[in-house]
C-alpha cells in the first residue's frame, strides 16, 4: 500500500470517527430535547388531567347541587339521566327502573304537555312551562319547566334536557292569595252593607225628632215664646249637621272599599254629572281647560273626588266673581289633574293636616271635615298623590295623580 | 184645581213600617191631607203578611220600609212579587237607605217608587202628599 | 441539506470510483463540514455543489447525469426506509402527481426543517401527468432520475421529457407519458 493510499484511508478514517462522533452528538441532543420534551408533555397532561377531573367534579357539582330537578332524556322521552332532586321529587330511581316522560304527565294536561314536547322537539326548546305533573306516589305537584334539545355533530336531535322546578307552593300561594282576596272583598261588601245600615238606624232617630219638634211647634202656635222657638230652630240645625255627619262618614267608609267595578269613566261625563249636582252661584264659574281623558276605574269614585275638591273651592269663594279651573298633564304613566280657585286660600302649616279625617279648619253645618279625607283616600285607591299650591286670600290649587 | 181635587179618590194605604214616630209621622201627615185615605199599620214583614194573606180587602198600594227585622224589606217585596194575587199591587218604598245596591234590587224585583225619607218633617209631608196624591188619580184594581 | 444526501452521495462515489475519488473532491472542494458527514445531520447546499462540480470535472460526466444516476441509487434508499409510503400507491402517475399534497407533507413530518422543490400538476390523465418543478437548487434530473425509478417500481416505464422554462433550470415543465 502506498504512502499515498495510506494518507487516503487515514483521512477516511479520520472523517468516519467524525461523523461518528458528530451522529452521537446529534442522537444525544435530540435525545435530551426529546427527554426534556417528554417531561414538559408529562407536567402538561397531568395539568390537563387535573383541569379535566376538576371540570368533571364541578359539573358534577353543579348537577348535583342544583336545587331544581334536572333530567336528561332521549327524544322518545326515556329518562337517561336524572339528579338526586329529580329522583326524589318524582319518586322514580331510574337506576331500579325504566321511567318515560309520559308516566309523569297530569291528565288533565296531556293536550297542553304534549304540544310543549312538539314545540320542544321543533325549536329545539321551550321555556317556562307551567303544568302538572303526577309523582310516583301519585302527588300532583305543580312544575315549570325548561328544556333544551341536545343534538349530535350532524346536528340531529339526540336527546332533551329539562330543568324543572317545584311550584307547587307557588301555586298554592297563588290560591290562598286568590282566596284571601274573594274573602277581602267579601268582608268589604258586609262592611259597606253594615255602613248603610249603621247610618239608617242613626239617621231614623234624627227624623224622628225633627218630626217631634215640628210639632211642639204646630201643635203650640203662637205660644211659644222667642227663646223657645230659637232653641227649637237650634236643635234643627244640631240634627242637619247631625245628618250631614252620618252621610260623610258612609261615604268615607265606602270609599276606600275597592269595588271590582273597574270600567272606562269618561270624565268629561263626570264633570256634567258633577255640574247637575252641585249647587254652584251665579257668582262663580267654572272652567274646564280641556277635554278630559277617559279614564279606567269606579265612575262613583271619580264622581267623590272632583265633587269634593270642586265643592270646597266653591264654599271657599270669597271673591266678587269666583273661579274653578279644572285642568290635567298627560304623563306616561299617570294623569296630573288640577282644581284650582281663587279663594280664601289655606296656611302652609294646615297643608298636612286638611287630609286627616275631621279636620276641618272652618267647622260649619256643610263642613264635616271629612271631604278631603275621601279624597285622599281614592286618590290612594288609585295609586296617586295628592298636593296643594296655595296662598292666602289668593287661592288654592290642588294637584293629584290617578294612575294609568 | 178643585176639579182634580174632586178626582182623587180616598186610598187604602198598607203601610209596613217598624218605627212608631215613622207611623206617626205618616198618620199626622194624611191626617192633614182633604182626601181621606185609609191607613192601615203593619208592624212587620210577617203582620204584613198576615193581612195580606186573606185576600180580602187587599190595599191600593203598599208604603213599604226596608230596614226591618226578621223578614226585610227586600225579602218581603220578592214574596209579594211571587204572589199572583198580590203581585199587581204598587208597591213604593219609604226608607232612609240611598244604598245603590237596594236600589237596584228593589226596582229588579219591581217597585213603583222609591222614596228617601228626607230630615226635615216638612220636606217628608210634601213627599208623601205628592206620592199619595199620585197614587189616588190613578185607576186601580180594586176601585 | 439533509445529511442523508451526502452520505448516500459519498457511499455511491465510492461505490462507481473508489474511496480515492471520495477522498479527492473532498480535498479539492472548501468544506466548512470537512467532509465529515453524517446521514441525520444537516449540511450546506453548496457543499454538494462543489462535491457534484469537482466530480464532474474528475469524471468529465455532466451535473445532470450525475444527479440522474444518483437519483436511481436514491430510490432504492427510499424504497428500503419507507416501504409503507410507497405501498400506498398502484399507480406512478398517482403517485407522482401527490408528490406535493402528500409525500412532501410526509417527508416534512421527519423532515421539518427539509427543503423541498415545489411540483405544480398542470395537466393529468389517466396516463400523462404535466407538471411544472421550482427549486432555487435547479436538481431537475435528480427528480427525473427518481420518477424514472418510480415507473420501473411498478413495473412501467414512461417517455419523460423536460422542458427548462427558466434557462438556469430553477423552473423546468415535466411532461410524462407512461408508456401502454
Amino acid at each position: 500500500m502506498s504512502q499515498e493510499q495510506i494518507e487516503i484511508l487515514q483521512r477516511a478514517l479520520k472523517r468516519e470517527k467524525a461523523a461518528r462522533k458528530a451522529a452521537e452528538k446529534i442522537l444525544e441532543d435530540k435525545s435530551r430535547e426529546l427527554y426534556a420534551l417528554s417531561e414538559e408533555l408529562k407536567i402538561s397532561n397531568e395539568k390537563l388531567a387535573a383541569s379535566v377531573t376538576e371540570k368533571s367534579s364541578q359539573l358534577e357539582g353543579v348537577f348535583k347541587n342544583i336545587n331544581d330537578a334536572y333530567v336528561v332524556m332521549d327524544i322518545k322521552g326515556n329518562v337517561l339521566k336524572m339528579n338526586s332532586v329529580a329522583t326524589n321529587f318524582f319518586g322514580y330511581d331510574i337506576s331500579k327502573e325504566k321511567l318515560n316522560i309520559v308516566k309523569l304527565i297530569y291528565q288533565a294536561d296531556a293536550t297542553y304537555a304534549f304540544e310543549s314536547f312538539n314545540t320542544l322537539l321543533n325549536t329545539g326548546s321551550f321555556s317556562n312551562y307551567t303544568a302538572r305533573i303526577i309523582t310516583k306516589k301519585k302527588e300532583i305537584k305543580w312544575v315549570q319547566i325548561n328544556a333544551t334539545i341536545i343534538y349530535d355533530e350532524q346536528h340531529k336531535p339526540i336527546a332533551a334536557q329539562g330543568i324543572a322546578r317545584d311550584i307547587t307552593e307557588l301555586k298554592n300561594l297563588e290560591k290562598q292569595k286568590e282566596k284571601i282576596l274573594k274573602e277581602l272583598e267579601k268582608s268589604n261588601g258586609e262592611l259597606y252593607e253594615y255602613a248603610h245600615i249603621v247610618s239608617h238606624d242613626l239617621k231614623t232617630p234624627l227624623r224622628s225628632i225633627d218630626a217631634l219638634v215640628s210639632w211642639i211647634k204646630m201643635d203650640n202656635e203662637g205660644s211659644l215664646d222667642a227663646t223657645t222657638l230659637q232653641n227649637l230652630k237650634l236643635i234643627e240645625e244640631t240634627l242637619e249637621t247631625m245628618e250631614n255627619l252620618i252621610s260623610n262618614i258612609l261615604e268615607y267608609s265606602s270609599a276606600g272599599s275597592g269595588t271590582s267595578e273597574s270600567q272606562d269613566v269618561n270624565l268629561n261625563e263626570t264633570m256634567l254629572n258633577i255640574q247637575k249636582l252641585l249647587f254652584i252661584p251665579e257668582h262663580i264659574s267654572i272652567q274646564i281647560l280641556k277635554e278630559l281623558p277617559v279614564t279606567k276605574g269606579d265612575p262613583t269614585k271619580f264622581q267623590q273626588l272632583f265633587q269634593n275638591l270642586m265643592s270646597n273651592a266653591i264654599k271657599f269663594s270669597n271673591k266678587e266673581k269666583g273661579i274653578v279651573v279644572i285642568d290635567y298633564v298627560e304623563k306616561p304613566s299617570f294623569y296630573q289633574f288640577s282644581v284650582k280657585d281663587n279663594g280664601i286660600g289655606i296656611e302652609k302649616k294646615f297643608h298636612d293636616r286638611i287630609f286627616k279625617i275631621f279636620h276641618s279648619l272652618n267647622k260649619s253645618k256643610e263642613s264635616t271635615g271629612i271631604g278631603l279625607s275621601i279624597v285622599k283616600k281614592i286618590v290612594d285607591l288609585y295609586e296617586g298623590t295628592i298636593w296643594l299650591e296655595s296662598e292666602l286670600g289668593k287661592g288654592t290649587t290642588f294637584f293629584f295623580t290617578i294612575k294609568k | 184645581m178643585l176639579k182634580l181635587e174632586k178626582m182623587k179618590k180616598p186610598l187604602k194605604v198598607l203601610l209596613i213600617e217598624d218605627n212608631m214616630i215613622e207611623i206617626m209621622k205618616m198618620n199626622r201627615t194624611v191626617s192633614l191631607l182633604k182626601a181621606k185615605h185609609e191607613i192601615t199599620e203593619a208592624k212587620n214583614a210577617e203582620e204584613a203578611l198576615a193581612i195580606l194573606e186573606t185576600k180580602t180587602n187587599l190595599p191600593d198600594i203598599i208604603l213599604l220600609d226596608l230596614n226591618m227585622p226578621k223578614i226585610n224589606g227586600i225579602e218581603f217585596l220578592a214574596i209579594l212579587k211571587n204572589d199572583p194575587d198580590l203581585r199587581h199591587i204598587p208597591t213604593i218604598i219609604l226608607t232612609t237607605s240611598d244604598n245603590r245596591k237596594d236600589i237596584l234590587e228593589c226596582y229588579r224585583i219591581g217597585i213603583s217608587g222609591y222614596i228617601l225619607k228626607p230630615l226635615k218633617y216638612e220636606e217628608y209631608v210634601s213627599k208623601i202628599e205628592i206620592a199619595l196624591s199620585y197614587w189616588s188619580i190613578n185607576e186601580l184594581k180594586s176601585a | 441539506m439533509k445529511g442523508i444526501i451526502f452520505t448516500e452521495f459519498l457511499d455511491l462515489v465510492e461505490d462507481k470510483f473508489g474511496l480515492d475519488m471520495v477522498d479527492k473532491i473532498i480535498e479539492q472542494s472548501k468544506l466548512e463540514s470537512e467532509g465529515v458527514y453524517t446521514a441525520i445531520g444537516t449540511y450546506r447546499f453548496s457543499e454538494m455543489l462543489q462535491l457534484l462540480q469537482n466530480l464532474s470535472t474528475n469524471t468529465t460526466i455532466s451535473i445532470d447525469d450525475l444527479l440522474l444516476t444518483y437519483a436511481e441509487h436514491f430510490f432504492s434508499v427510499i424504497e428500503s426506509s419507507y416501504p409503507g409510503l410507497l405501498a400506498t400507491y398502484k399507480d406512478p402517475i398517482e403517485m407522482l402527481a401527490s408528490i406535493e399534497n402528500h409525500i412532501h407533507v410526509e417527508v416534512r413530518k421527519i423532515y421539518p426543517d427539509a427543503e423541498l422543490p415545489t411540483f405544480v400538476v398542470e395537466e393529468k390523465t389517466e396516463n400523462s401527468l404535466t407538471m411544472i418543478y421550482k427549486s432555487s437548487r435547479a436538481m431537475h434530473h435528480f427528480g427525473l432520475g427518481l420518477m424514472n425509478k418510480t415507473f420501473e417500481h411498478f413495473n412501467s416505464t414512461a417517455q419523460i421529457t423536460l422542458e427548462k422554462i427558466k434557462e438556469d433550470g430553477t423552473e423546468v415543465k415535466f411532461i410524462i407519458n407512461k408508456n401502454e
